[in-house]
Order: structure tokens, then sequence, then C-alpha cells
């Protein structure tokens, strides 16, 4: 039964998202793994089995962008939903533009990130390619 | 200087337009003279007729044709006869000076307004973001809590610990508020022996000029036997020059009647000294006197509204009172009283805007 969940990773250098959104993601049926840095989420096991990331636009080191971009490069093409706490309406449309899902400014409601979850799901179940793609990492 | 009797060159006739050979009299010059100046050549007639060394004067000529020149006046009493004294004197026509100064004034003013602007929205982005962080973590903790409990069977031992993440998180959102107060909470008071009048002729020193520019006649009356107080030069020298400004500032607008700035200073009973500034500018509404001194209130467009509340906070650092009152004939009037004894225990740990908030207003004021 756990295997069928998917798998949200959560990239924020803030400690109380890191502790905080599992417990939501869990609720909403979602399996989650957290990572303080880009890097981390990068060296780790999770990047070819993550159905959609929840990504921290600004970090110290890499930042948001820079992980989709080198995502992006290793062809690695997650769904991305970021969050932000630089409520800048300007960064928005250009995120969206870059492909993302969805941009929740911070504090964000469970309604607003469950829609914005579910819409990136959806992105997976319609992109067939990436999906067999992540079956074979998977395998 | 008794008979009146001017001599002028050339030059001069074709400064004031006049026809060349015409006689000059105080009479004909006042014609010329801008009637917000007028003043000027009464009292430099006076200082003149007193026997003063030294005459330097800067007024405006308005022009038949309703132009303005401006000219730089200055005059050295060379010997004195049976007559009185002969003062020889160089008139300069600085109107093309002025006019490039007053251009430089007005982008840097509009520099500073951008400055200012620019770093209150850095200020406020980087309280924003602080605060945000915190709150996500109460948004999102609250948000699972609730839902644990709506689970069938609930789930007390999760929403309990979702509920004690979120008292963390709360408590993490005061302290960066409290961070951003020792931001703002000034350095303690460098307490020495300081004569009020002393100080407040340097700060007049230091705003001449801008006084001067702004057609403000400046009347200090500061009393040279004051008692010294203990207190952080410095600081007091903020609040005077802040006074100064705000005084200058409400009667920028103000026509019809001289520009008078009265700043005094004198005894207050056996231990306090008094320093008081009056302007002839445009007051306040007397509903407002509660307002004036909160932080973020102004009056001014581009006034940020911390001077006076920094201004106050440090008065009562320094024990005494900064109150205002609005004149019987127009303007306000602005006054403080601090005590000359020991001011050891001065520091008020309450005072959260004070001196090094200031400083970074008057940094970004006189970029």
């Amino acid at each position: 039964m756990m295997s069928q969940r998917s798998l949200v990773s959560v990239v924020d250098d803030d400690e109380s998202v890191r502790e905080s959104l599992p417990d939501l993601l869990k609720e909403f049926g979602f399996d989650a793994r957290t990572f303080s840095s880009g890097q981390e989420f990068l060296n780790s096991d999770c990047v070819g089995k993550t159905q959609c990331l929840i990504l921290d636009v600004a970090m110290p080191g890499m930042s948001g962008p820079d992980l989709q971009r080198e995502l992006k490069i290793r062809r690695q093409e997650i769904p991305i939903v970021f969050i932000t706490a630089h409520r800048d309406e300007n960064i928005r449309p250009r995120l969206l533009e870059q492909g993302a899902v969805e941009c929740l400014f911070k504090p964000f409601s469970d309604t607003a990130l469950l829609e914005a979850l579910n819409a990136a799901l959806q992105v997976n179940w319609t992109t067939g390619v990436s999906r067999r793609r992540w079956g074979n990492t998977i395998e | 200087m008794v008979n009146d009797e001017i001599t002028w060159s050339e030059q001069l006739y074709r400064i004031f337009e006049f026809e060349p050979g015409l006689r000059i009299t105080l009479e004909r010059i006042a014609t010329r003279i801008h009637p917000d100046d007028l003043h000027m050549l009464g009292e430099m007639v006076d200082r003149a007729r007193r026997g003063a060394g030294d005459l330097q004067y800067e007024h405006r000529l308005l022009m038949p044709d309703g132009s303005v020149k401006y000219l730089h006046l200055l005059a050295h009493r060379t010997r004195d006869n049976d007559a009185g004294s002969v003062y020889t004197g160089a008139v300069q026509d600085v109107t093309q000076r002025r006019h490039a100064e007053e251009a430089l004034v007005q982008a840097r003013s509009e520099l500073a307004q951008v400055a200012r602007v620019t770093s209150l929205g850095v200020l406020t982005a980087s309280i924003a973001h602080e605060v945000s962080q915190p709150l996500a973590g109460i948004v999102t903790n609250a948000s699972t809590c609730a839902r644990m409990l709506a689970a069938e069977p609930p789930n007390i031992e999760g929403a309990r610990e979702t509920a004690r993440r979120t008292i963390r998180d709360g408590n993490r959102a005061s302290e960066v508020i409290t961070r951003l107060r020792d931001l703002f909470k000034g350095k303690d008071l460098i307490v020495e022996s300081v004569d009020l009048s002393e100080i407040t002729r340097e700060v007049i020193a230091l705003t001449l000029g801008e006084l001067q520019r702004n057609r403000v006649i400046l009347r200090p009356e500061l009393d040279d036997k004051l008692p010294a107080v203990l207190a952080d030069r410095v600081q007091l020298q903020q609040v005077i020059l802040n006074l100064l400004r705000n005084a200058s500032d409400a009667m920028a607008n103000i026509e019809g009647r001289p520009r008078e700035l009265l700043i005094k200073t004198e005894p207050d009973g056996d231990e306090h000294v008094r320093l008081t500034v009056k302007d002839v500018g445009v007051g306040f509404a007397p509903q407002e006197i509660d307002k004036l001194f909160e932080a973020f209130h102004t009056t001014k467009k581009e006034g940020m509204g911390i001077g006076l509340s920094v201004s106050r906070s440090i008065i009562e650092r320094h024990h005494g009172r900064l109150s205002a009152t609005l004149n019987d004939g127009p303007g306000a009037t602005f006054s403080f009283s601090i005590p000359c004894g020991p001011a050891t225990d001065a520091v008020d740990p309450g005072a959260i805007l004070t001196a090094a908030a200031m400083d970074a207003h008057h940094v970004v004021r006189n970029l």
C-alpha cells in the first residue's frame, strides 16, 4: 500500500517548512522526503522517484530555479511547485513560464497546496514519456 | 554711511539695469530688491550705521520684466571719515550659480527620496521574508493539526505534536520582531558636560546655508551663562538639528511674511535648561498635537515621521521633556527642558527608536 503513494520531495533551507510540510503531505496521502539544499536532493536516491518537487525559490548556494535548470539538463523533468517568502508578483509568471506548475507565497493554505499538487500530478499522468523514463529509473 | 552716498561701477548699473549715471539712492535700490528680501536691505543699512566691519548678504532682485536675479554682496568698512564709515564692496550676479545650485538641490532631494523609499522598501521586504518563514510553518502545522483531529479516529498524538510546533514557530516569529527592535535600538548615551548654547551654535553653523537658501531669518537668543548639563552631545545636537529643520520646512511655502525662526536657550528654574525653537510656519491642527510625537506620523510629503518620535525618546532618555505648542500668531513652538544634574542612569531600555535610527535617517537625507 505504502509503495503506491506518490513521493513528494521538499527542498527548502527553512527548517520549519521541512518539519511541518511532511506531516501535511502524509495527511494528503503522499509520501514525503525533505532536503535542506538542491545539492542534497541531487545527491539523494529520490531524484528518479520524486513525482512532485516542492521547491523553495531563494536558498543559499543553489537556488530553486538553479535546481530546476540542473534537472532539465539531467533530463529529469519533475513537476515543480515553487514556494517563496518573497511576495513578488513578478516572480510568479516568470517561474510559470519556465515550466513550474505553480508558485505559492508563504504562508500558503493547505487547500492551495493540495490544488497545486493535484495539478502537478495531473501533469505526470499526461506526460507519458516522462512516466516511462521514471519507470525505467525506478527499475 | 550717514549721508548714504553711494557710488557704483558701470557693471553694477548693468546688473540693476539702471541708466548709467543715474544717482543711486537706497530708495532707488529698494525698487529693484525682491519684496521678500527687502528686510535684508534695512538690516544691512542698520548694521552699516552701527559700524559693522564686514557685510555679507545674498538677496534677490525683482526686475521690471518680472525676472529674478540673485546677487551676492560683500562689503568691508575701509575707513572712517567725519561723515561716518565708508564701505567698499563688490556685488556679484550669482543667478547662474544659484540656478545650478537649485537644480542640484532638487536632484539631490529627488535622489534622497528615491533612496529613502528604496531603503524602506528593502527593509519591508526583509521583514516580510523573515516573518513569512515561521508563518508558513504555523499555517502548515495548524492545517495538519486540524486534519489529524478530523480524521477517523482522530490522531491525537500527531495533533499534539503539530500544535507544539505551531507554538514554537509562533515564538520564532515573535523573535524576529524582537531582533528587529534591537536593530532600531540606539546606542547607549555617551554622557559628558555639555553647554547647550555652544552645541546649539554648532548646529546653527551646520545648517546656516540651508536656512539661508530657504530664506529663513534666524534669530538666535543663546544664553552665554547657561549651567552645563550632563548629556550626550551628539544626540542632543540631533534633536536640535531636527527641530531646526522641521521649523524651516514648516515655513517653506510661507509667503507674505518674513520666515522668522527664533532659537533660544535659557535656564528653566534652578535645575533645568531649556531650548526653544519657534517658527511662523504652517503649524499643526490642534487635535494633531497628541500624534505629533508618534513614529511614522508626518505632515510632510517627503517625511518619514521619525524625527520627532526619535527626538522625544532622546530627550526622555535625558530625563527631560519635549513639548509642542501652537503660537498665538502663525506657526508652532517646540521646546525641550533637561535637568542639569547627573544623568548616569539615563539609559532607558524602553526607548526603541533612538539615535541609530535617526542617524540612518539623516544619512539618507544628506545623501
